[in-house]
């Protein structure tokens, strides 16, 4: 089962099933140590505002940048996919695709949340034009 | 006469797509889906979710959207697909 872990140096936040070795943020080696869900959550609260719908798009665009895959330059449906993200996240509390319904499992939903890991997707794997189920992120042509 | 659901997200482009292709099915078949919307609507999404076994097989081993399901026979499509697949399935 994944848990959280804050570096007891710089205070980074990793959720996962064991900590990083070496913190990316300090490099400091074995400073993680595992914290309750709430002690994360009330970390995150106090350092972090709401991702604006900007923001978001800045982030998954630099996210794509090193990778195989691009955002979609189909502006429009961009937007609409969007507006599913963010209402989702005011609506049940994380940027959940609007493509796939949560199961109210929270181990099972961390996985809808945008973006996922769409490359294990049969929609993106194995396919010249492969992209995400939503279609947020195609893969690039040049690469 | 068989009961046709389809299950649909407002913000899902796929879903957004089908929607007319439904359309046209339902006007030139004489069948017709409950199209329920899941992320704006709690108690569709519990239904959808009460179709789990039945879905996720299907559809990537997840509740994906759109999804068509006959509850008759317990068959389910799930996503984008041409008409001609959609009316084949519903008719089937």
């Amino acid at each position: 089962m994944k848990n959280f872990w804050r570096c007891h140096v710089c205070g980074d936040i990793h959720f996962g099933l064991k900590p990083p070795e070496v913190c990316p943020t300090c490099s400091v080696e074995h400073a993680y140590v595992e914290i309750p869900s709430g002690e994360a959550l009330n970390i995150q609260s106090g350092t972090k505002t709401e991702t604006d719908r900007m923001g978001f798009l800045k982030a998954i665009t630099a996210f794509a940048e090193n990778n195989a895959f691009q955002v979609n330059p189909d502006r429009e449906r961009v937007d609409m996919l969007l507006d599913g993200v963010f209402s989702n996240e005011k609506n049940h509390g994380l940027k959940y695709c609007p493509c796939r319904l949560r199961t109210k499992d929270f181990e099972e939903d961390i996985k809808l949340v945008c973006p996922c890991n769409f490359r294990i997707h049969e929609t993106y794997k194995d396919k010249v034009d492969g992209e995400c189920w939503c279609g947020l992120f195609i893969k690039r042509s040049d690469k | 006469m068989s009961k046709l659901i389809m299950f649909h997200g407002k913000e899902c482009p796929h879903c957004r797509r089908m929607m007319p292709l439904v359309e046209k099915l339902e006007k030139e078949e004489s069948v017709s889906f409950d199209k329920l919307e899941v992320w704006h609507n709690e108690q569709n999404a519990d239904k959808m979710r009460s179709f789990k076994d039945l879905i996720e097989p299907k559809c990537g081993g997840q509740l994906r959207t759109p999804t068509f399901i006959n509850t008759d026979t317990n068959g389910v499509l799930c996503g984008e697909v041409p008409y001609d697949k959609l009316k084949e399935w519903t008719l089937s």
